[in-house]
């Protein structure tokens, strides 16, 4: 946002307002955030201020003589034409025109979105119901989380003034990856990869290094939107996430900090993975029921299925439920949950079934949760030379 | 023989029992064309009821309320009651379900079948001098296939719902475990059949049984509409009934089509899906506008601006509308493809914008009559033509890419199908009710209704275009915080509409009751409907009536069984002066 009177002086103030106010009304203030937005807003603009004076003109003229023309008994009408085949013609002509210009236009600014810089930094993503799977080139995901419309989606970076692409994969049905601030979207498919790019060119948040945390650069903008727009069931509106742009040294720091998850205990990174990896979605941590189970409470008890068997909620049935999901159903609950393979690591596992333990019902349990996540921490760092 | 054909064709029998019989059995157009109404209105109703749902739901950003016990309830439930099926219902899906079948509901049972099956079977036959339809039998048949659909459509929203959205999108639909899916989707394919039989009938009748001397260039636009919208039906829906038809074999028998998990295609189906239901999209605006040349017309007592120019447009959009389903998959397919479809798109727009044209010179130099019928055309005017212009922003690739299945879309389509069939089915409602029912009703209680429902309608949707262009996506149950003061817009919207609507229903009902004897001709028209009684006889005419003048000769034709005082023609001579330039 530019500051009023910085580049305009005081008497512009009313028009910067008013100015703010048209980006805030038509793109939630982010207008030139991508190097698409610049292109597509163009065509959108030339399309609205053409469509806008066919619609006074022809509402003015159908008001007017509503009014002047209205019938007064035993008041006969002027004789008029009932066809012009020149006047006919011009407003066949014109807007043929006028829409010709508009499919070039649109043209020659979607080609661009095709075809991905070959120097692109390449994220891959994988959507299922109902969260996204983000992966950056050295194997981090983001762990930070944000609340957004009462589910928390994962908080991921972008890098400015840099081409970034998407390989996108569903892992059920299709999703649509949607970044409204950046003008881009793809559709998500379980059976073909799909891929997208972007350009961000305007930096949202950077590092605060006394207080170690992330923050947004304009207090009043927290950044950009990830949504799903392809409709997917249940929690399909709450398949968000929030994008930070960064500076590339922000950047590439951000990136460290998401693949160094070495140093987090174990009761911890569970409590972080159950919202970043969109657990949370499906299964509770207070006792409600989701389209899956809740996780409180479940520890050590005997899980009944569906096929009549049962077994104890432990380490071994965690890990077997996220990784082969559909061999056991718990009662009253259906196939749903995509897995996990190939998308967790190993102490990851043991991290949620850490923290599964950590919402039992037995303070025992509760206990023997943090001594081992403590005790896990301290071996690592035991281990190191 | 005259007596037993000089009787209204609402007149009741001996008995209760044959009355009822002669309903059930009847192979009057008219008393079929009515039957449809009542079916179709009922639909508009229980679809509305979803809306309303839908738009209280989306009152708050999110649907989950807390309750002392610390468990979480849903806005469904805290509003309406409504309960968990087991336990896999989950907060959002009240909402799924309600816009679900408030989609399905309206396009199929109600939108589709509302102008032409209904006030197409009533009049279509009288405008062109007929006795009845060409086929009387497939015409009560096709009745019957559209009550039997719907009994399916109702027995999935009983069985539990559904949540696909009206669109039934693979492998989502294929996979999902809902109750009503399979249900609905026959619904829809059983429906299917029934506006195939229209179509035929409509196509066969105006082929067929146009009085002896009209040839198609004196047949009233509303005619030429019904026709265009009838050969869509028949050429479109097979498609979507092999789609469904497959659907169904794909969630019953397991047969791969659709779902990849089976080894089929997910995007084959969403090319089938709108191969018919671009089309639709069609078949269910282009009657509308058959209304609204017959509504400025009449109003406007002015001979219709580009006659032509009208009627060929009517068949250009049947025959373009063919050929642009892909523009909804603009997100989904190749670069190459979507330059394609993106062009086709415009030309689709070109002899939509003629007809606005047209229609709006009519009012020049008219004597125009601002009742209900005409408020209602000029209301549809507005809307249509927002919708119509919105559409230019989704066919461009560059901003649908952007725009694609966000509220830009859902306000687009409902300016169009709302905007304007709804408008132009509620004009024609009130144009045509004195002469189908024989009484009239109270003319502003009803300009009342309709001024409610303009600024309802307004007020729901105009809004939605800026939610969508802040990259609000459709079908969301829950939404962050800075959507929420034009959700609450929309909403209170809503409520408007639905009194207006309401208010019409209440007026029309008072109208049966005890309206006041509908005369022959109440808005001097100088179609072949105005010339029969109010309501018409059994078989429309008591002689087979005589062509003397096109139908919208207002400059040189007095209305019959009008006061000619009442309808002063212009300077006869300036008339013949112009006609011969």
């Amino acid at each position: 946002m530019p500051t009023p009177g910085a580049h305009h002086g005081p008497a512009s103030m009313p028009l910067t307002l008013a100015l703010d106010w048209w980006d805030k009304l038509w793109f939630n203030g982010h207008v030139d955030s991508s190097t698409f937005s610049a292109s597509s807003d163009g065509v959108f603009f030339y399309i609205f201020w053409t469509s806008t004076a066919f619609f006074v003109l022809l509402m003015a003229l159908m008001f007017w003589w509503a009014w002047k023309y209205r019938r007064i008994p035993g008041v006969a009408p002027e004789a008029s034409v009932s066809h012009n085949t020149i006047l006919e013609l011009t407003w066949s002509i014109i807007p043929t025109i006028l829409f010709a210009i508009m499919f070039i236009w649109g043209l020659v600014a979607y080609l661009p979105m095709k075809i991905a810089p070959a120097d692109s930094e390449v994220i891959s993503v994988t959507a299922k119901k109902w969260a996204w799977s983000i992966v950056y080139d050295n194997g981090a995901s983001p762990l930070q989380t944000e609340k957004l419309a009462d589910m928390d989606g994962p908080v991921f970076a972008l890098p400015v003034d840099r081409p970034t692409k998407f390989i996108m994969s569903s892992q059920d049905v299709i999703h649509s990856m949607y970044l409204p601030a950046f003008r881009a979207k793809r559709d998500v498919f379980p059976n073909f990869y799909t891929g997208q790019w972007v350009q961000p060119t305007k930096i949202s948040h950077r590092w605060n290094e006394t207080e170690k945390v992330w923050e947004p650069v304009n207090p009043l903008d927290k950044g950009y939107y990830l949504t799903c727009a392809e409709y997917c069931g249940d929690q399909h509106s709450q398949m968000m996430g929030r994008i930070m742009v960064l500076a590339e040294p922000d950047y590439q720091l951000w990136k460290s900090q998401q693949a160094d998850t070495g140093g987090i205990p174990l009761t911890e990174l569970g409590e972080k993975l159950h919202k970043s990896k969109g657990c949370v979605a499906c299964h509770s941590v207070d006792g409600s029921s989701g389209t899956g189970p809740s996780w409180k409470g479940i520890w050590g008890q005997s899980r009944k299925f569906k096929d009549g068997g049962s077994a104890v909620a432990d380490e071994n049935y965690i890990r077997e439920s996220m990784l082969e999901p559909g061999k056991h159903i718990v009662d009253g609950y259906s196939n749903q949950m995509p897995t996990f393979q190939g998308q967790v690591t190993d102490r990851e596992i043991l991290a949620v079934a850490t923290y599964i333990k950590t919402l039992s019902d037995n303070e025992a349990d509760k206990e023997a949760a943090k001594a081992a996540a403590a005790e896990e921490l301290k071996q690592k760092t035991e281990a190191k030379p | 023989m005259s007596g037993h054909h000089d009787v209204s064709y609402l007149a009741p029998k001996d008995t209760f029992w044959k009355s009822v019989w002669a309903w059930v059995y009847t192979l009057d157009h008219k008393r079929i064309g009515v039957m449809y109404l009542a079916a179709t209105l009922l639909a508009f109703f229980l679809g509305g009821v979803f809306a309303i749902v839908l738009r209280t739901e989306l009152w708050e950003p999110t649907r989950t309320v807390i309750t002392d016990a610390g468990q979480t309830q849903t806005t469904g439930q805290v509003l309406f009651g409504w309960k968990e099926n087991g336990q896999q219902v989950t907060a959002n899906n009240a909402y799924n379900r309600a816009f679900t079948l408030h989609g399905t509901i309206m396009v199929f049972l109600f939108i589709i079948p509302a102008v032409p099956a209904a006030l197409g079977n009533i009049f279509l036959p009288i405008m062109l001098g007929a006795k009845d339809v060409a086929f009387p039998r497939v015409n009560l048949f096709s009745w019957y296939i559209y009550v039997f659909g719907s009994i399916f459509a109702i027995w999935s929203i009983i069985h539990g719902g559904v949540e696909t959205g009206w669109t039934f999108y693979t492998p989502y639909s294929s996979s999902t475990n809902w109750g009503g899916v399979t249900s609905m989707v026959l619904g829809a394919f059983i429906l299917g059949f029934s506006s195939i039989f229209t179509g035929i009938n409509f196509i066969a009748t105006v082929h067929k049984l146009r009085v002896p001397g009209m040839g198609w260039f004196d047949m009233p636009l509303f005619v030429w509409a019904v026709y265009a919208t009838a050969i869509m039906q028949v050429l479109a829906t097979p498609v979507l009934g092999i789609t469904l038809a497959m659907l169904v074999f794909e969630r019953t028998l397991h047969i791969g089509i659709f779902d990849p998990a089976l080894g089929g295609d997910p995007v084959l189906f969403q090319h089938f899906f709108w191969f018919y239901s671009h089309p639709a999209v069609y078949i269910m605006i282009v009657p509308g506008m058959g209304i609204i040349s017959e509504l400025i017309a009449v109003n406007c007592r002015k001979r219709i601006f580009g006659y032509r120019a009208i009627a060929f447009s009517s068949i250009a959009i049947a025959a373009i509308s063919f050929l642009v389903w892909a523009h909804h998959m603009l997100t989904s397919q190749t670069a190459a493809l979507n330059a394609i479809f993106s062009a086709l798109t415009f030309l689709v727009a070109i002899p939509t914008a003629i007809k606005v044209f047209n229609w709006v010179a009519t009012m020049y130099k008219a004597s125009i009559s601002l009742n209900t019928g005409m408020l209602y055309a000029m209301a549809f005017l507005f809307c249509f033509t927002i919708g119509g212009l919105t559409g230019p922003p989704l066919a461009t690739l560059a901003t649908d890419i952007h725009l694609h299945d966000t509220y830009f879309v859902v306000a687009h389509f409902h300016y169009v199908m709302m905007g304007g069939t709804v408008l132009a089915f509620l004009g024609g409602l009130h144009h045509w009710w004195p002469k189908f029912t024989g009484r009239m009703y109270n003319e502003n209680l009803a300009r009342l209704g309709c001024i409610l429902v303009f600024i309802g309608f307004n007020l729901t949707f105009f809004i939605q275009f800026f939610l969508g262009t802040q990259g609000m996506p459709r079908r969301y149950a829950t939404y962050v915080d800075e959507f929420e003061w034009m959700h609450k817009i929309s909403t209170t919207g809503s409520y408007v509409l639905a009194s207006g609507l309401l208010l019409h229903l209440m007026v029309f009902i008072q109208s049966l009751m005890g309206g006041a004897q509908a005369p022959k001709n109440p808005w001097g028209g100088l179609t072949f409907e105005w010339e029969t009684d109010s309501p018409p006889i059994e078989h429309n005419f008591p002689h087979e009536p005589v062509i003397t003048h096109g139908p919208y000769d207002y400059d040189t034709e007095y209305p019959p069984h009008c006061d000619p005082r009442d309808y002063p023609l212009p300077d006869q001579a300036k008339v013949a002066a112009l006609a011969h330039h």
